[in-house]
């Protein structure tokens, strides 16, 4: 029983929260628009939303009860129940999906010895979740724990991830920083966004700081922007002060003291005496030298580098890889801010407006309305109080195109939206950036700040009289609220329900204005429009679709990345000349477009001239803009039920055929996929995914069937023959099992890394899976190295 | 503003919606979620109609008339639109309209409604369910092989309800005469749709047998508002003999909530159309989002919606129940 002591204490821990969320009630506010923020600091605070500190909330401000209820179980960032001290939160986007995800999540729970509904370790330490998508496609399948994201990460590896955050944890509180000072002796760029970071760029940042100490160099070691090429990441600038540039693909940390020997003398004789030693001491006995690429030529280096960045043309992504995101000198010394000091200072609003339609520019979140129609509606309306919002909830598994551009270009989605603001009338403008991307906020909120110590943003820009501010609104994590009526209703502090249009919010958006809502990349590529006129935009793209659009290349292709080309540019060429072909020789099978509203267009049509007509025309959409690449071991079928599962669950619940709906075409699915399918199950899903485009209230519930319908236009064999019981792939578990065949020399390694003790075995004679132990995590085929595991279906059927 | 609505030109009047003005020049379109005068928003799409001027399908409940539009309220795909939004609707609609004895009774007794007043010890009352169809209820259920009691959904919790012999018991009540009509007793009428609520789940199961049985042991499946559902009268009116998509809610059968006064809560029977939600302050909000979203109110919150919020609700998971 808990005695007088125990009781005044519990009684000062709850005057202690009160006191903390009293604070940060005073600090955002008690008016209903601010039940987002005010939940998201109460989480911030307090790791979930503790019953105490909502009472509070609904004593104090004007919040109710049921508006929390409403929002907060609506937004998946909210926690009603405590989690550990660090999340794990496995990305089951897209790519990662198709590279295993889900083995991994399996790995994880069975190293962290969670059981049954656990998602939280007993100590309290660990706590995991799938999330929707990190953004960091190309290094699939990716994790992230703590603020540290792992990519690449496969089922029999994670004993060592945790290894190594544990690691990290550890010394974070150790760590310092050196100061040095000095004569710079030249520039070492490296890519620092959460998908670089992922791929060990955060240990060569701690390798070039230790060996610039280590070999008294003097070197300033400069985070740049997204190089675009993820997939040969870690990589390596070295910038001399001559200009000349050499790019280093793939560095190990143990490169780097050799990488920068080669370039940079120490600041003192002794020093360098020293180090022309160690550089040949590693010459002469580090065998390791002779495998890296590091000495390869640098056309044999950096060729694949090259191919990468032929084809592409940057307007979104102008000055990758050499700008720093967060320096306004560079970005203007590069025509930052020229575009709009001319619109301010030499045309009208409407002017501004005759160019954006004269480019032809369109919408670049999916649907691909006209631009400039949109600016121009905006601008009619007769309001005072008008709005710009830039939709950067890039919520589409499979796509971070607006997470980079907004972690690494800025200044230039701010452009591109106070021209905007300027040319519809507007002198407030919404930053609406998903919950996921915390570096993309940071960053934009610094870039915010430069621009209005510079006047850029703010009361009377550049002296012209014009007002224009910009404000961050963090999303709570729903996909719905790309949709832009969703987006304003999640703004206003509502659940991201869309309202039925019209009305549109360009007549009756934010707060019942008049609100312009532009994508973060069509923002993005106003600048350019402005600077170089129409003229010069629209000769770039195809007859109907402008300019150039930035895809995130993912799934089984060599060469993953964020990519710019030209509109027009054939999926083929993308894939084989700047994606360098299908991951591991194999053949081609079909490219996923568009995210859950997007389809799946065969290799037999990846020769077409991508743009907004021709992707539509294919039963896919051009989306926001992921790629993914399926190659011949990808299994429709289930990419079909894994976007169904998305959308089924992202949907917002309000109208009958979304809400049911998706959800009876994912039974069907799933019962397809577990073996259980009839012929007449196939017809039903098409009808109800036909009735859903057809009926669903909003513009993500009409596109939901999408991936279903195009798999069933172009792969319906492959639903037959799960029908008959095969998936040809090997991806449905249900349809397969391990087996190991007359190759098995008996080494017994398998049945060591077995985490089910499924494998039954003698030392040198051929091993046996048990069936129904066999959880297939798939370790034992990674760990045989006689290729003698193999998954075969458990039906006797011949594939026609 | 002029419209055509199938072939017809009609003068719509200001502020009126395609639904109010289908209805004001008497074509009937169905809806669920849309109630006159009370703030609503579209979301169970049965009242689909079609603008051919677009070939967009639209909610007429929520959609304002559009100079040339051409509506159409009847073509086939209109028609089969809205019978799946009905039969994707039970789909998450886990009740039962009947009880399922009543509905196999071959004499057609309403033996529920007779076991309700059994079990509040209206005997006579009781009685004259057995007179509205028995002439010697002494020798009702001679001869019948019983399939009330076969299909008794407590079959599966424990033991069917007895129900032949509280027949004979109250047959034999004769110290209670039943005088004059028996008319306030209503008979079942088979032509209507009827809404099964399906297996029980083992928890389900569980929590039945832990509840303190009532006098007859009946569990009364059937629903307060079966005469008064507009799920079961479109139902009906469209054709539906048994939901196409089978019944797959998740929610619980006949658990509760005791709002305030007579108005109970019964999530199962929801089909979230929200007008409890929009038309209560702080009241009843949803919850989640996705299939598994629902309705729901915090206990503190019961103080603040009334009892009238039943006449709002369209199927019967708010109900006044005395």
């Amino acid at each position: 029983m808990c005695g007088t002591d125990c009781i005044e204490k519990e009684a000062a821990a709850l005057k202690a929260v009160l006191l903390r969320t009293d604070a940060i009630i005073d600090r955002i506010g008690t008016t209903p628009d601010v039940v987002i923020p005010l939940l998201q600091a109460l989480q911030e605070e307090f790791n979930y939303l503790r019953s105490e500190s909502l009472d509070r909330v609904y004593e104090r401000t004007e919040i109710t009860r049921a508006q929390v209820m409403s929002v907060a179980t609506f937004y998946s960032q909210f926690r009603l129940v405590p989690f550990g001290k660090h999340i794990i939160k496995v990305c089951n986007g897209t790519a990662c999906h198709v590279k295993g995800a889900d083995t991994v999540y399996d790995a994880f729970r069975r190293e962290l010895k969670m059981e049954g509904d656990d998602i939280t370790t007993a100590d309290g330490r660990f706590s995991i979740e799938k999330i929707g998508c990190l953004g960091c496609c190309a290094l699939a399948p990716a994790v992230q724990i703590g603020p540290k994201i792992y990519g690449h990460v496969q089922p029999g590896k994670v004993d060592e991830v945790l290894d190594a955050f544990n690691a990290l944890a550890a010394q974070e509180e150790e760590k310092e920083e050196e100061e040095r000072e000095g004569k710079v002796q030249g520039e070492i760029r490296l890519g620092m966004e959460n998908c670089c970071q992922a791929s060990g760029t955060a240990e060569i940042y701690e390798a070039v700081t230790a060996a610039c100490a280590e070999l008294d160099l003097n070197v300033r070691i400069k985070p740049v922007s997204c190089v675009g090429a993820c997939n040969q990441v870690p990589m390596v600038d070295v910038a001399m002060p001559d200009g000349q540039i050499i790019r280093y693909p793939n560095v190990k940390p143990e490169e780097v003291r050799e990488i920068l020997l080669n370039h940079f003398k120490a600041t003192s004789p002794l020093r360098r005496l020293r180090n022309s030693i160690f550089r040949r001491v590693d010459h002469i006995h580090t065998d390791t030298v002779w495998e890296s690429s590091l000495w390869e030529p640098d056309e044999v280096r950096t060729r694949t580098i090259n191919n990468f960045f032929a084809g592409q043309k940057r307007i979104s992504t102008e000055g990758y890889g050499h700008m720093a995101p967060l320096d306004a000198d560079e970005y203007i010394a590069n025509d930052g801010f020229k575009a709009l000091e001319k619109v301010l200072k030499e045309m009208t609003p409407g002017q501004v407006i005759d160019q954006v339609l004269a480019s032809g520019l369109r919408g670049r979140g999916g649907g691909g309305f006209p631009s400039g129609r949109k600016w121009s509606l905006v601008a009619s309306q007769p309001t005072d109080v008008k709005y710009v919002v830039c939709n950067g909830d890039e919520g589409d598994p499979g796509a971070f195109m607006d997470r980079i551009l907004l972690e690494s270009y800025p200044m230039r989605v701010i452009e591109g939206m106070i021209i905007a603001g300027y040319a519809v009338g507007a002198h407030q403008g919404v930053f609406y950036i998903r919950a996921e991307y915390p570096q993309a906020v940071i960053r934009t909120r610094k870039a915010l700040q430069m621009c209005r110590d510079r006047g850029y943003l703010g009361k009377d820009i550049l002296g012209s009289g014009f007002d224009f501010d910009i404000r961050i609104f963090e999303g709570a994590g729903a996909f719905v609220c790309g949709e832009e009526t969703a987006l304003i209703n999640s703004i206003e502090g509502k659940r991201g329900f869309p309202n039925l249009r019209p009305p549109y919010p360009a007549v009756s958006g934010l707060n019942g204005c008049p609100t312009l809502i532009n994508n973060v990349e069509s923002l993005s590529q106003v600048p350019y429009i402005i600077r170089n006129g129409a003229e010069a935009y629209a000769s770039v793209g195809t007859q109907s679709s402008k300019g150039t659009k930035v895809f995130a290349l993912v799934g089984k292709v060599n060469h993953g990345g964020l990519i710019e080309v030209p509109m027009g540019t054939t999926l083929n060429q993308i894939i084989e000349d700047i994606g360098g072909g299908v991951e591991g020789g194999e053949k081609l099978k079909a490219v996923q477009t568009g995210g859950p509203s997007g389809g799946c267009i065969p290799a037999e049509m990846c020769d077409t001239a991508v743009d907004y007509e021709a992707l539509k025309g294919m039963g896919a959409i051009m989306g926001s803009g992921g790629l993914v690449v399926l190659s011949e071991s990808s299994c429709m079928v289930d990419v079909a039920r894994y976007f169904t599962e998305f959308t089924a669950g992202e949907s917002c619940g309000k109208c009958t055929f979304c809400r049911i709906g998706l959800r009876c075409m994912l039974d069907i699915l799933d019962k397809i996929c577990t073996g259980k399918g009839k012929e007449e199950d196939i017809a039903q899903l098409e009808e109800l995914a036909q009735n859903i485009s057809k009926a669903a209230l909003c513009g993500l519930g009409k596109t939901a069937p999408n991936p279903v319908l195009s798999t069933l236009r172009y792969f319906m064999d492959e639903y037959k023959e799960h029908i008959a019981g095969i998936c040809r792939t090997g991806t449905c578990k249900d349809m397969v099992k391990y087996e190991v065949n007359e190759d098995c020399v008996g080494c017994t390694k398998c049945a060591k890394a077995c985490p089910a003790d499924a494998i039954e075995y003698t030392p040198y004679e051929k091993h046996f899976i048990q069936v129904d132990k066999c959880t297939q995590c798939g370790l034992c085929i990674g760990e045989c190295s006689y290729d003698a595991i193999h998954k075969v279906p458990l039906k006797e059927v011949a594939i026609s | 503003m002029r419209i055509t609505i199938n072939d017809r030109t009609v003068e719509t009047l200001q502020g009126e919606t395609l639904l109010e003005a289908c209805r004001r020049v008497g074509i009937e379109v169905p809806s669920l979620c849309y109630a006159p005068n009370a703030v609503h928003k579209p979301s169970c799409m049965v009242c689909m109609v079609q603008d051919l001027s677009t070939s967009q399908m639209i909610p007429s409940c929520s959609t304002y008339p559009v100079e040339g539009m051409r509506i159409d309220t009847e073509s086939s795909l209109v028609v089969s639109l809205r019978k799946m939004a009905l039969d994707l609707l039970l789909r998450d609609h886990r009740a039962d309209c009947e009880a399922p004895c009543v509905t196999v009774c071959p004499h057609g007794l309403n033996i529920e409604g007779m076991l309700a007043a059994y079990d509040k010890e209206d005997y006579l009352r009781a009685r004259k369910y057995l007179a509205a169809v028995f002439d010697l209820p002494s020798v009702a259920c001679e001869g019948c092989k019983a399939p009330c009691e076969k299909v008794c959904r407590r079959n599966s919790v424990d033991a069917h309800v007895e129900i032949r012999s509280i027949v004979n018991e109250l047959a034999a009540r004769e110290d209670l005469p039943v005088q004059g009509d028996p008319a306030d007793v209503q008979v079942q009428d088979k032509t209507r749709f009827s809404s099964r609520q399906g297996v029980f789940t083992e928890q389900e199961k569980i929590r039945l047998r832990a509840e303190q049985p009532l006098a007859s042991n009946c569990l009364h499946c059937a629903c307060a508002a079966r005469n008064d559902c507009r799920l079961r009268d479109l139902a009906s009116a469209a054709g539906i003999k048994t939901p196409r998509f089978g019944v797959s809610s998740a929610q619980p059968f006949k658990k509760r909530k005791h709002i305030t006064g007579d108005l109970w809560f019964e999530p199962a029977k929801c089909i979230h159309c929200g007008l409890c939600v929009y038309n209560t302050v702080d009241g009843f909000s949803f919850k989640g989002r996705g299939f598994t979203m629902q309705v729901d109110i915090p206990e503190a919150s019961y103080g603040n919606v009334s009892e009238s919020l039943a006449g709002l609700c369209p199927t019967g998971a708010l109900s006044l129940i005395r």
